[in-house]
């Protein structure tokens, strides 16, 4: 999404149509701010899963060619399960770049560390050369996961490149959903380390409420928003405007800081994305599942596989588990939290106290762990490992629970456990991220014998908690994604499913352009103390004076000061220079200006008493007209305007006219 | 009247009497108050004051006295007119001018006292206790004490305004006391005073209900309701047509806040005969608030008009029709068309969160009592039973319809009181025959509440019941077993590891709860062992709440008594280990009491457990042994079923026994003593709880009426071994003391107890016990001593004892 933000009107422009992972566009003033960078991985669906062991199930599978025989991709499309699957590293979706010149974009705004899986992207080719802001943590865990996400591509090098199938006319003749993919020619594969190095040298940290100044003319605030460590809602304004963008938040209690409410109230437009995914599920309830679907299995003797990103629920995943473990008697039972940065993220967790919610900050002092993974890691009840080779290996003890990701099931060490436990029923897997369809990304797997459980934990905003938020910060105008302007297209029904607002929200769509609904009508313009001197402020109402002020105007980085102006020099008297002198305006003292209002009996009386008395007053909307008979005249009196019409009698003007005159004061 | 007490009366009364003493709290003065009730209303106690002048006494020192405690001027005003109540005692008083005192609060010499409201309601109580007869009736029509009293109507304190409705109530009613009672009235001039205050106060009544004041208007129709709920005919009838006007208009306001009370006026008349009277238009009057504009107000009115027996037809129809309303247009169920108006009425009201909830759960709970009631004449139970589905559904946003009633929807998705209104309606709604054929739409919604993981635990627990009682009307058909299978206990496996307890523990139940009742279904016995629930089950008594294991033990017991034990005395080994560990370990009493209880049931059923006949003993001594006194009781249950089943002993049937018959006894008689039981019963006869005891004592009992009946004396040759065992030297000291009784001897306190030989016959030993006066005693409460007039005077006198130096010490 772009939106343009002009000084006398507004306008949008949209690129991205995922509106939990946002990539917005604001342009404010002088600046362009790019709200997030959200990386779309769900193409990888699309893609053939990569095995970390050798699998010869997915090494035999058959090509694919077309029935007639006329297309033949055997080397890039496989058949598996009866759906048609693209061979080669996973491609992903990037925002999209075309629309504006991104070099243009003066600053990045990240909300979150899910939110920012496109910066490199972004910030390697296309010129770019701005700042990132983002808080310390999501700038670290977003590290690590882009980290994680490199290791997974990176660990299993597939040299193949599929790029046939992209052809137009034959992707038209490929069976669903292949077929159905949008803008497949910008999918791109992963970056690699050295560009999230660079991407992320980019960035600059800040706090919650520290204030960041744009060039002068913005100030820009991150704000908490509860969803994630250091997740934020961002304040941009000026002196006169103020847009707030909000984007993945949160008000239940979980691990991190609650969300800052209050900072979000009188702003003119609200930027609303990152709601919950799934509305219809209510995170405790799905919580409750996951436990006693975790029990069960564990009871009767299977495994548990969740497959999940490093950092987020896992945290509120595993303090349930603790708490749970001794009700249901899963004291013994391993838990083992498998990824390249299993390590580094448990550890993060702890030392970012200031970030976390009260109730953990308040255990830093005792001093304890904020989490309680940490005794879990102590007591050897939660085991982690970088990769499921080397130590995982001998230490592997089943029945057990796998925390592991991609959560696409398309890659990274998840991919060995479904190939492993996929063909029994007495293993369960368990989808918590809420990101993928499941029964897509288990096409590839089947026929799988392994109970599945749907338990998509979403702590973003539901509907019913915005439409709250939303009454409580009254912003003027609201913008959001489409998608929830109308209730989720599987339940039409669900009114209770979309923004309901009073005016209705303006929605957007990937690829769209938006005018912000309000104008700009003030800017700030400073005095110089010496021009302030020499003002004479004149009262008209009381506690309002007004003066004039003649001055030069100077703009410099979106600053705006008045100067006195500068004193004519005594010009030498030299022909050819008065001349040219004569060319510079003349500085003359302003017409004084006129206010007041003028009674309507006192005008008649002083009418009268300059000899004219026919007068016939009558009445109209804004004021009075007066009808003067013998001059044939007419005076209009309104509340900002006063005409004399009069048919070519200058004199009788000038007299009605200097009558008028004193009623008003004069500046 | 008891002398210990009468001879503390005089002291007490001064302890009262006097301001600057140490006063008890006013609940041992109201206890009091019902001594001296009680003993009045006894025929010794009619004339209490010439044999007791100490309470004349005290209440002419409350007469005279300037400073009056509040407390003790409100017991004494209570107390006057209890005495007041027998005439006799009234002329005394009245001659004292102590009537004329105490009732005439501008007679007071605290003038303060009456903004105090315990005296205010102490004079209420007085005057409501006095009013037993003519003289006292004419004294309060004379006095004019009722202006007093309907000014009291609108007192601000709620107990003194529903004690002047009793009082007036009271008071109309004496005035049509009895015939003679009539006629004495009549034939006095004080008949005319009676006339007039009735009157007085029925044109109060009506001018209350007319008045702008709603706090007025409110204390009204509550006092309406309280008269004519009690008075008599014709008075009913008299008050009726006092108030039927404003009534009328009151009804035509529509004001919501009114509804209630007017509701509870027409509830009262519609059980009277004014409800047949034409006149009384009290069928009128229940129309206009069945066609409020207050859509809670029409229901109401509605699930009124249904309970009342001969209501007329049409009647009942609309009420039926405003009762089902709510529910049948949220459903977009439509039965008859009520006209635009109607619904946009009902629409309006079921839009707003606020009126929508209390309308459906209300309009639910009348229709689950009218259906099961009485079948409707012209309206199909399945429609209603649909209905429900449908509402049972849209609370769990799975209901696909219309945008149309969306607004009302979205606050009944996920609202615990409707879906708990609803699933008590389906589950009652099983009851009916005509739903046979939608057991497949209940059970289906049921199961999707099941699957549901946002339902909340006491939602849940709603569920199961429902759920057991469509299988109690099921025919067992091979689709219910499949469901049962493949849909229900899977999810009952899964409730069972749920986080929340509530929950397990009601799976727990339920699942106990459908065993007993398809005990008898081999296809559901066969599916409960082939889905691995009973290893579920065994898995639960391991769990961490003590509620669970308490079901999940109660669960177990009853799935065994379905098992074909036969083939299963591996299953019933591994349960009674189980089981003794709990009652061994278990640090919870919840979970051991249910072991015993299910044991007992074991033993009571047709089945048999010898896995739990080889442990008897231990169960025994480990259920007596046990710290908690619940678990003692249920193990003496345990022995009584034991005794029943080893004696085949029924205490009612006198047998006459045959010597062979006599030697099969004696040796159950053996088994029970091996086992310990009678070690047991002594042990609990002596048991500090009273229950226990109290059980303890009535086996015992019934094994004496037995062995009397079975044996002459000392022809049982049981002996017991006493010595070692815990309650042989209570037993020892009590035998003694009988002894010591009989024989008057003079042996004194410091002797020595005499040893008891170690072994006695058990004969002999029932026969030492005093056996039924140890009941008796045990039967009283330990109220009988706190409770006692004596007690309570003590208290009194106790308290005034009291100085400052000694209060800190005290209890």
């Amino acid at each position: 999404l772009i939106i343009f933000m002009l000084k006398s009107q507004c306008r949008r422009y949209c690129l991205s149509g995922h509106p939990t992972l946002p990539c917005n566009v604001l342009k404010f003033k002088s600046t362009t701010i790019m709200l997030d960078c959200g990386l779309d991985t769900t193409s990888a669906l699309y893609f053939l899963p990569l095995p970390l062991v050798h699998s010869s199930r997915l090494s035999k599978l058959p090509g694919w060619a077309s029935k007639d025989g006329t297309v033949n991709l055997e080397k890039e499309l496989k058949e598996c399960a009866g759906r048609v699957f693209v061979d080669s590293q996973p491609e992903f979706c990037l925002p999209e770049v075309e629309l504006l010149d991104l070099s243009t974009v003066d600053v990045i705004l990240i909300s979150n560390y899910h939110c920012m899986m496109a910066l490199p992207y972004i910030t390697e080719h296309t010129g770019f050369s701005g700042t990132v802001y983002a808080t310390e943590p999501t700038f670290q865990i977003g590290r690590l996961l882009m980290e994680e996400l490199v290791t997974f591509m990176e660990r299993v090098p597939k040299a193949q490149s599929a790029t046939c199938w992209k052809n137009k006319e034959i992707q038209r003749m490929l069976p669903g959903p292949l077929k159905d993919a949008v803008d497949v020619w910008s999918w791109k594969r992963c970056y690699s380390m050295q560009e999230v190095n660079s991407a992320l040298s980019k960035v600059q940290l800040v706090g919650y409420s520290q204030k960041v100044e744009l060039f002068g003319a913005v100030q820009v605030t991150p704000l908490s928003s509860g969803y994630s460590l250091g997740s934020s809602n961002w304040i941009i304004q000026s002196h006169y405007e103020k847009v707030s963008y909000v984007s993945g938040s949160s008000l239940l209690t979980t691990h991190p800081q609650p969300m800052d409410q209050s900072s979000l109230k009188n702003s003119d437009v609200l930027i609303l994305t990152g709601l919950t995914q799934i509305p219809t599920a209510n995170p405790d309830g799905m919580l409750g599942e996951f436990c006693s679907n975790l029990a069960m299995t564990i009871r009767a003797g299977g495994n548990v596989l969740v497959p999940c990103y490093s950092s987020g629920v896992i945290y509120d995943l595993l303090e349930c588990l603790y708490q749970f473990m001794d009700s249901a008697n899963l004291g013994t039972t391993p838990f083992y939290f498998i990824s390249p940065v299993a390590n580094s993220s448990l550890e993060f967790s702890q030392i970012f106290a200031e970030w976390l919610c009260q109730n953990k900050q308040s255990k830093v002092y005792l001093p304890e762990p904020p989490f309680p993974h940490a005794e879990l890691i102590q007591t050897n009840k939660l085991k982690h490992y970088p990769s499921i080779h080397g130590e995982f290996s001998s230490e592997f003890r089943q029945p057990c629970v796998v925390f592991t990701g991609h959560p696409s099931l398309r890659f990274g060490d998840v991919v060995h456990f479904m190939e492993l436990w996929g063909k029994s029923s007495l293993n369960t897997i368990i989808f918590t991220e809420p990101d993928f369809s499941y029964l897509d990304a288990l096409a590839p797997y089947q026929p799988l014998a392994m109970k599945c459980v749907y338990c998509p934990i979403d702590t973003r905003l539901n509907f019913h908690q915005v439409s709250k938020l939303l009454k409580e910060v009254q912003p003027l105008h609201v913008v959001c994604p489409e998608q929830y302007t109308q209730p989720p297209p599987a339940q039409s029904h669900r009114s209770d499913l979309m923004l309901e607002l009073q005016p209705p929200p303006m929605a957007y769509r990937r690829c769209s352009v938006l005018g912000l609904p309000f104008r700009r009508r003030y800017e700030r313009i400073q005095l110089q103390p010496e021009l302030a001197k020499a003002l004479v402020p004149s009262e008209i109402k009381p506690g309002i004076s007004v003066a004039t002020v003649s001055a030069v105007l100077q703009s410099k980085d979106n600053k705006h000061v008045l100067q006195p102006v500068p004193k004519p020099t005594p010009v030498p008297p030299s022909k050819k220079r008065k001349r040219l002198m004569e060319e510079v305006p003349e500085l003359l003292s302003p017409k004084p200006l006129l206010s007041g209002s003028i009674p309507l009996d006192a005008f008649l009386a002083s009418l009268h008493k300059s000899g004219i008395t026919e007068v016939k007053v009558e009445e109209t909307a804004d004021g009075h007209i007066l009808h003067l008979q013998a001059e044939d005249a007419l005076i209009q009196l309104e509340e900002d305007a006063t005409h004399i019409v009069c048919d070519n009698n200058e004199p009788l003007r000038t007299a009605l006219r200097d009558l008028v005159l004193r009623f008003l004061q004069k500046l | 009247m008891e002398s210990d007490c009468l001879s503390l009366l005089p002291s007490v009364c001064k302890v009262l009497a006097n301001p600057k003493l140490l006063l008890p709290d006013d609940t041992s003065l109201e206890k009091l108050l019902d001594w001296f009730r009680e003993s009045m209303s006894q025929s010794y106690g009619k004339h209490i004051i010439p044999h007791q002048p100490s309470l004349l006494q005290f209440l002419l020192s409350v007469t005279t006295s300037q400073e009056m405690d509040p407390t003790v001027f409100s017991f004494a005003l209570k107390l006057t007119g209890l005495l007041a109540s027998k005439e006799d005692s009234f002329n005394l008083l009245e001659e004292k001018g102590m009537l004329q005192y105490m009732f005439e609060p501008d007679n007071w010499h605290k003038l303060d006292l009456w903004k105090n409201a315990s005296v205010r309601c102490g004079w209420l109580q007085g005057l409501w206790n006095m009013l037993q007869h003519q003289q006292a009736m004419d004294f309060f029509c004379k006095r004019d004490l009722v202006k007093l009293v309907l000014y009291l109507q609108n007192d601000k304190s709620l107990f003194i305004a529903s004690l002047t409705n009793q009082v007036l109530a009271h008071f109309l009613n004496s005035t049509m006391l009895s015939n003679d009672f009539e006629s004495v009235a009549q034939n006095s001039p004080a008949s005319t005073d009676w006339a007039s205050v009735t009157t007085k106060v029925m044109i109060h009544m009506a001018k209350s209900l007319a008045s702008e004041e709603q706090a007025v208007v409110l204390s009204g129709l509550r006092q309406l309701a309280v008269v004519l709920t009690q008075c008599r005919e014709p008075l009913k009838e008299m008050l009726w047509t006092h108030v039927l006007e404003p009534l009328e208009l009151l009804a035509n306001l529509h004001d919501g806040s009114l509804t209630q009370h007017i509701m509870a006026v027409l509830q009262v008349s519609a059980r009277s005969p004014l409800f047949i009277k034409p006149e009384c238009r009290v069928e009128a009057l229940m129309e206009a608030m069945l066609c409020s504009r207050n859509a809670n107000t029409s229901v109401q009115c509605a699930a009124l008009i249904l309970q009342l027996e001969n209501c007329p037809e049409t009647l009942e129809r609309k009420a039926t029709n405003v009762l089902l309303h709510p529910l049948l247009f949220v459903t977009s169920c439509s039965l008859q068309p009520h006209g635009p108006d109607y619904d946009s009425l009902f629409e309006e009201q079921l839009t707003q969160r606020i009126s929508c909830v209390p309308l459906i759960t209300q309009s639910l709970s009348s229709i689950a009592d009218l259906v099961c009631k009485s079948p409707l004449d012209d309206i199909p139970v399945r429609l209603i039973t649909l209905s429900v589905i449908s509402l049972l559904r849209i609370c769990l946003g799975h209901h696909s319809t219309t945008l149309q009633k969306a607004g009302t929807y979205s606050h009944l998705i996920g609202c615990c009181k409707v879906q708990r209104c609803s699933l008590d309606v389906l589950g009652s709604l099983a009851a009916c025959k005509e739903n046979a054929d939608t057991v497949h739409e209940a059970l289906a919604v049921l199961l999707l509440y099941l699957q549901c993981p946002d339902v909340h635990a006491t939602v849940l627990k709603k569920t199961h019941q429902a759920i057991l009682k469509w299988f109690s009307i099921c025919s067992p058909s091979t689709d219910l077993w499949k469901t049962v299978h493949h849909d229900l206990f899977p999810l009952l496996k899964k409730h069972v590891c749920d986080g929340r307890w509530e929950v397990r523990d009601s799976t727990l139940e339920f699942i106990m709860q459908l065993t007993a009742t398809l005990k008898g279904n081999s296809k559901y016995v066969e599916a409960l062992h082939d889905c691995g629930m009973v290893s579920v089950l065994f898995t639960s008594l391991s769990d961490v709440e003590g509620y669970v294991r308490a079901s999940a033990v109660a669960a177990l017991g009853e799935t065994l008594t379905t098992t074909d034990l036969q083939l299963s005395t591996s299953l019933q080994e591994e349960a009674v280990k189980h089981l003794l560990t709990i009652l061994t370990e278990d640090t919870d009493s919840f979970p051991r009491r249910a072991v015993m209880k299910v044991f007992t049931s074991w033993l009571k059923s047709t089945l048999v457990f010898t896995a739990l006949d080889h442990t008897l003993s231990s169960v025994l001594s480990l259920g007596s042994s046990d710290f908690d006194w619940e678990v003692k009781v249920h193990t003496l249950e345990l022995a009584d079923v034991l005794m029943d089943s080893l004696l085949n002993c029924c205490p009612y049937s006198i047998h006459t026994f045959q010597s062979s018959d006599r030697t099969g006894i004696k040796q159950a008689l053996n088994e029970l003593m091996v086992l310990g039981l009678f070690d047991l019963l002594l042990k609990c006869l002596f048991e500090c709880d009273r229950p226990v005891s109290e059980k303890a004592c009535a086996l015992l009992l019934k094994l004496q009426t037995f062995m009397r009946e079975t044996f002459s004396a000392g022809h049982s040759d049981l002996t017991l071994e006493i010595s070692g065992c815990s309650w042989s030297e209570e037993m020892l000291q009590r035998c003694y003391k009988k002894q010591q009784g009989n024989e008057s001897n003079c042996m004194k306190n410091g002797d020595q107890v005499p040893d008891l030989p170690k072994k006695v016959g058990l004969f002999e030993l029932l026969e030492l016990l005093d056996l039924e006066d140890m009941q008796y005693i045990s039967s009283l409460s330990s109220d009988h001593v706190i409770n006692s007039p004596q007690s309570i005077m003590e208290d009194i006198l106790f308290a005034a004892q009291q100085s400052e130096e000694n209060v800190v010490d005290c209890y």
